[in-house]
């Protein structure tokens, strides 16, 4: 099932001198196969590691995840 | 499927799916086609039952440390959020089997059958059970991989 929000990780990753995953694994406490499956899409992160990988590219949450879906009316 | 895209956890989940199956697959054939039958059957599963629960954490063991040893710092490594819950998820699968066997065994003692047909359901169950949940655990990792 599809995430309703995309991420911005992998571009983020690319601007700060192509941090690796397992890099952001390690700054953000998590493997580097969690972040493969956060950056894919495949993994729904819980709001800690969300705001632990913004606060390592220094972004606000909602630069990082962007979300997708209409508001509900 | 590459070597690094599997955890730690991930591997020695595959090795116990492996060695489960093999082990207790050779023990249900082997316990209905080798041993004798009769009263001291009972006795002789339960020697057999022995001799693979430690086979199981002999085999797994080895093959853990072997996987460790060639990435320690993997192996250190805590697990974390995403795996803690599809750890949960995949006891939670095996809970349906498990009440829905345990039930099957009830029905099985006021029935009136044997020791051995009771001892056989119940490892069934525990066998199938921990399938359940590695086998469902497997998928989550490979799912989100």
């Amino acid at each position: 099932m599809a995430l309703p929000f995309t991420n911005a990780i992998r571009t983020l990753r690319f601007l700060t001198g192509e941090m690796t995953q397992a890099e952001l694994g390690e700054r953000v406490g998590v493997t580097r196969q969690t972040i493969a499956a956060i950056e894919q899409g495949k993994y729904s992160p819980s709001l800690e590691v969300a705001f632990r990988i913004a606060l390592v590219f220094g972004k606000p949450l909602d630069a990082v995840f962007i979300w997708q879906e209409p508001p509900a009316p | 499927m590459r070597d690094k895209e599997m955890t730690f956890r991930e591997k020695t989940h595959w090795v116990a799916m492996v060695v489960l199956t093999l082990v207790f697959g050779w023990f249900f054939i082997h316990s209905h086609t080798a041993l004798p039958r009769g009263p001291e059957h009972l006795a002789a599963s339960g020697g057999l039952l022995m001799f693979s629960t430690i086979g199981i954490i002999i085999a797994m063991s080895i093959i853990i440390g072997f996987i460790a040893a060639r990435n320690p710092q993997d192996a250190h490594l805590a697990a974390d959020e995403r795996e803690r819950s599809i750890h949960w998820r995949g006891t939670h699968y095996a809970y349906y089997p498990a009440v829905i066997g345990m039930w099957l065994c009830i029905w099985l003692i006021f029935s009136g059958y044997d020791r051995v047909t009771l001892l056989y359901s119940l490892l069934g169950v525990v066998v199938l059970c921990e399938l359940v949940r590695i086998g469902s655990q497997l998928w989550l990792y490979r799912r989100e991989a």
